[in-house]
């Protein structure tokens, strides 16, 4: 084995990016089968490319670029959600202006902050600059995660089948999708110091698309999601290491080839629809 | 009749300055079927969704007990995997379905599949499930909450006409065993004459009440309709009814 890869293991900032990893995988893997099947994928693509402009909001204020990027996650998303239930508009429309918009701010802003870090981290990830600050911040985004899970996992999925029902049955439907986005603002912008703001929003589709169509229970797209998840995060950090590759795009080129092997699957008729 | 389980005093609702339902009064006992009739835009889906609370109203509704709701044409995504157990537990256990189901709740969601004549459908997919399936399913999650009033909005849309009259049986069957109270929305007068105590006809405001027989002739139809509706019934010779404008009818 690679020594880069049994450093993982034994060195000590190299396991500390390995944890910061597994914390990413598991917060991805948990929030994945939500973001799915209440078809939210948009929305964390919209966080993801407003963090650009959190942070370089961020340097010019001289606040903790770490802080407004979170922030503008979260505002962005909030202002989407605010905005698709008073107009009707669609969600498909509204988000597309606000990826482009809130990445053009983002890279406006970046002009005037420029010379304080490197953009092509923030738009690719820097995976093996992760230290233990980052580590706090995953590994909470995690926690969070799998309480929220933990506790609402079960109105997300009625809401995902039916929001009419799950309104009849006294799921607040605005509340959920209020948790759900201030969630999503947390984790996404916490991993995009990972993989970046261009990729981050493959860790949270790719787990459940993928397992979704190996499920045949919601039990098993949630457990599937999370196995997915992990496997493309470690699997690709030492593939990344072992083959001298960038290590998030390794993750989700090796993420993707596990959807593409789930797709051929389900095509060959053994998906969930086909019992 | 004891104290009513749904009241409404003169409810109205108001959407976008529009006003879909106007000052519709009435009472529904325990153990009662009534059908909800009135051409399409006529209000009905709006009032169910006043009476669960969804869309903001005046007036007053008063209910007493909780509401089992079986909604129309339930639009899903069908390649979610979720078994019908699992979607029967769902409203019913805290824990999450990422681990499992408990024995309890698998044990009291067969016994409502039976009761629903769907035992078999426990392991299937739901998304893989025929309308009338998901209709048995949807009847069952409704009762899981032992309701005190069902709502039924066209529960048999998209169902083939035998499985329609089946399901139709089932309701009735709820009601008068299980003493709840029930709400069924449709357009088929014929199904409605034949199993319903009462009917409520409904275009934004409420046009008439009474049985189904007194009420089903061809003027009230016709002024509930507004007149563009031809009614072919299979079980009683109703007259048909054409209309050539909003103030002059004729019928054949």
């Amino acid at each position: 084995m690679p020594e880069i890869i049994t450093g993982y293991f034994t060195v000590g900032w190299q396991q500390i990016v390995l944890l910061n990893v597994l914390c990413v995988a598991v917060a991805s893997g948990a929030l994945s089968p939500l973001i799915v099947s209440n078809r939210m994928g948009f929305f964390s693509d919209a966080i993801a490319h407003s963090t650009l402009a959190g942070v370089a909001l961020g340097l010019l204020l001289g606040i903790n670029p770490v802080t407004s990027m979170i922030g503008a996650g979260i505002v962005v998303a909030l202002l989407i959600a605010a905005m698709r239930q008073r107009s009707g508009l669609s969600v498909d429309a509204l988000l597309g202006v606000a990826l482009a918009g809130s990445l053009a701010v983002g890279v406006i802003l970046y002009h005037y902050a420029s010379g304080f870090a490197d953009m092509h981290a923030y738009l690719f990830g820097r995976l093996t600059f992760l230290d233990g600050g980052d580590l706090i911040a995953v590994g909470g985004a995690g926690l969070l995660s799998l309480i929220v899970v933990g506790l609402y996992s079960n109105q997300f999925a009625l809401l995902a089948v039916s929001r009419p029902l799950a309104r009849s049955r006294g799921v607040k439907a605005a509340r959920y999708d209020f948790v759900l986005i201030v969630l999503l603002g947390l984790v996404v912008s916490v991993c995009v110091r990972a993989v970046g703001l261009l990729l981050v929003n493959a860790l949270m589709i790719i787990p459940a698309a993928t397992s979704k169509n190996f499920a045949r229970s919601y039990r098993g797209m949630c457990w599937g999601a999370m196995i997915v998840s992990v496997l493309a995060s470690v699997g690709g950090l030492f593939l990344g290491g072992a083959f001298s590759i960038p290590e998030g795009p390794a993750m989700v080129v090796l993420g993707v080839a596990l959807f593409m092997v789930s797709y051929f699957w389900r095509m060959a008729g053994h998906g969930p629809g086909d019992v | 009749m004891s104290e009513p389980v749904l009241s409404l005093e003169g409810v109205s609702v108001e959407i976008g300055g529009r006003k879909l339902v106007e000052n519709v009064s009435f009472t529904l006992g325990a153990g009662e079927l009534v059908a909800l009739i009135g051409p399409n835009g006529a209000g009905k889906t709006t009032l169910l969704r006043a009476i669960l609370g969804e869309l903001r109203f005046s007036g007053h509704i008063h209910l007493h007990g909780k509401i089992g709701y079986v909604p129309q044409r339930l639009a899903f995504d069908r390649s979610l995997p979720m078994t019908v157990l699992e979607f029967l537990a769902l409203s019913v256990q805290r824990r999450p379905l990422a681990l499992g189901v408990a024995a309890r709740v698998r044990q009291s969601v067969g016994a409502m599949l039976e009761r629903v004549g769907g035992a078999s459908l426990l392991h299937k997919p739901l998304g893989g499930l025929s309308g009338g399936e998901l209709q048995r399913v949807l009847l069952a999650s409704a009762l899981e909450r032992k309701p005190a009033l069902l709502l039924l909005d066209e529960p048999a849309a998209g169902v083939d006409i035998e499985g329609e009259a089946a399901f139709n049986e089932l309701i009735l069957r709820e009601v008068r065993e299980h003493q709840c109270a029930a709400i069924l929305v449709s357009h088929d007068l014929s199904v409605v004459a034949d199993m319903t105590d009462r009917v409520l006809c409904i275009n934004r405001v409420l046009m008439c009440e009474g049985k189904a027989d007194d009420l089903l002739t061809a003027e009230t139809i016709a002024r509930v309709f507004g007149g563009h509706k031809a009614v072919y019934d299979h079980h009683r010779p109703v007259p048909h009814v054409h209309e050539h404008g909003h103030d002059h009818r004729h019928e054949h």
